[in-house]
């Protein structure tokens, strides 16, 4: 019976915390990919932000540099 | 109040929280009560999605079909079509469409609870998001809930044309779910493997799915991680890329695709076919043309010249309807290509078979094309003459069907190893055939093997 009340309080508790909304069953799999990937993602995220601001600066260089070019 | 001739839509009843209803040509869905507050906070990104064009537009009104809530009425879409009737482009503009959706909203912090690829759905060849409830308020450090059912109706098609070269549609037509990804593990090559995104995705995602199952510990455990927004983001924006970059892996032209260049008529028959095809739709008031044999869509098009609203072609060949869709996205032309085995037509099926139209509900059109069509069927198929008319004429009171004589070089090739059963396969019998069901407007010998043009009217 305690052990009943127990498993009964635990079911509660998960049902409170999953959203009511959440019909759709997520998959352990990829839930726990998410969680292994997410630095991964959000390492590479940033690191091709700023590998696109390196580039837009030489670029922007190269342009300032055919203008000067065009000028003489 | 609540009104009565509403008919709740069969394949509405996974989520609890709404239900899409029919009544006559509208469509209404309902918002439960609890849920309504909830979507009025969304209500503005919501709104502007429908401005940018990208959601179907919604209007709160009184009617409803029951008392539990909400009701919302949206316009009738002109025709829907299913994941596993789209070509490998359209699966892929729709995946990135589906993406760029939900990397918009999570920055107005607003999320999707699912990825089902039936909530997209096609306006010409433009993507457009169907499902209003799928929209929810972002909770910080939550997962993306639709990762694995991206990966199974989005990603893992889309994979298998593009490592092995097979199409997804007949698979994904048995399997209404998608594409499983144990089952697409278990046929990529090492080399497809030793890629990040296919490591992690497929992989990883399947070797951690089926590690964890009998593990009831996992549950709780994933739960109770969070994962960052820009996390969330960067997830989203790298499978976004990886998709952007995916193409067929067949890459040897069939047969089909380069028909439209090279098939056996020289221009001049094809700008008369162009032309009866223009003049005979505009002598009627057109909505919807369905193209059979529609490939890369050249006569979809003359019918659009010629005053149709809106076009939908079916063929069975990948490549064509990849070319067909490439170039109705690029141009903004209404026109929507389907795969289609017409000897096999798409059942009603899912839930009660009554989940997922089929074919022959769906396909109620103004004016039927069928060209160069008709002896895919009669000859390559065995379909007797008369049942292939039958079949067109069931499609629209109006249409044009090309009756292809058997000397003609296709057919010659199609019996090149074949006996010739065909004895009742002539002009005569498939003239006889259409009189029995329609009037016969018009009539035009396209080419010197004498292949022919009929317009029809059904009786």
């Amino acid at each position: 019976m305690r052990k009943a009340t127990a498993l009964f309080t635990g079911a509660a508790m998960v049902a409170s915390i999953t959203p009511a909304y959440a019909y759709l069953d997520p998959g352990t799999g990829s839930m726990l990919l998410q969680g292994l990937i997410a630095g991964v993602a959000a390492t590479m995220a940033a690191g091709s932000l700023y590998w696109a601001k390196v580039k837009s600066y030489f670029s922007r260089k190269a342009e300032d540099q055919t203008k000067d070019d065009l000028g003489k | 109040m609540t009104m009565h001739g509403f008919l709740r839509h069969p394949g509405s009843y996974r989520d609890p929280r709404g239900h899409i209803y029919v009544a006559g040509s509208d469509i209404f869905r309902t918002v439960s009560n609890d849920v309504w507050p909830e979507f009025q906070t969304i209500r503005p990104v919501l709104a502007r999605f429908v401005d940018e064009g990208r959601l179907v537009a919604f209007e709160e009104v009184d009617d409803a079909p029951d008392d539990r809530g909400h009701t919302l009425r949206h316009p009738h879409l002109p025709f829907i079509s299913y994941p596993y009737e789209w070509p490998f482009e359209a699966l892929k503009s729709a995946a990135l469409f589906h993406l760029d959706l939900q990397i918009d909203a999570l920055k107005h912090d607003v999320t999707l609870s699912d990825a089902s690829a039936y909530n997209v759905q096609f306006i010409g060849a433009q993507p457009i998001f169907i499902d209003h409830l799928s929209f929810r308020p972002y909770t910080e450090g939550e997962y993306w809930t639709g990762h694995r059912q991206f990966c199974e109706q989005f990603l893992n098609p889309l994979l298998l044309r593009s490592c092995r070269g097979v199409a997804h549609n007949e698979w994904y037509r048995g399997s209404l779910e998608g594409i499983p990804t144990s089952a697409l593990n278990r046929l990529l090559s090492l080399r497809h493997k030793s890629t990040w995104n296919v490591l992690t995705h497929v992989v990883l995602q399947d070797r951690l799915q089926s590690r964890t199952q009998k593990d009831a510990t996992t549950a709780d455990r994933v739960r109770s991680k969070k994962l960052a927004k820009r996390s969330y983001l960067a997830i989203l924006g790298q499978m976004r890329a990886w998709i952007a970059r995916l193409s067929p892996a067949d890459r040897d032209t069939t047969t089909w695709a380069s028909y439209a260049e090279n098939n056996t008529y020289d221009d001049e028959e094809k700008a008369q076919k162009r032309q009866f095809v223009r003049n005979a739709v505009a002598r009627y008031s057109v909505g919807t043309v369905i193209d059979l044999g529609c490939n890369t869509g050249d006569y979809s098009r003359s019918a659009l010249d010629g005053g149709a609203k809106r076009a939908i072609g079916f063929d069975y060949d990948q490549q064509a309807l990849d070319r067909a869709f490439l170039n109705a996205a690029k141009n903004g032309t209404p026109f929507t290509p389907l795969f289609l085995d017409a000897a096999n037509p798409v059942p009603d099926q899912g839930w009660r078979q009554l989940e997922r139209s089929g074919f022959a509900s769906r396909a109620q059109a103004d004016f039927v094309l069928a060209l160069a069509f008709e002896h895919h069927l009669a000859i390559a198929r065995n379909i007797p003459l008369s049942e292939v008319v039958d079949w067109l004429v069931s499609i629209a009171p109006f249409g044009v069907i090309e009756f292809v004589h058997k000397d003609d070089p296709t057919i010659q090739k199609m019996l090149e190893l074949r006996e010739d059963i065909f004895g009742e396969y002539s002009e005569d019998t498939f003239r006889a055939e259409l009189l029995r069901r329609a009037e016969i407007v018009e009539t035009q010998t396209v080419s010197r093997s004498g292949r022919t043009l009929y317009l029809f009217q059904r009786h």
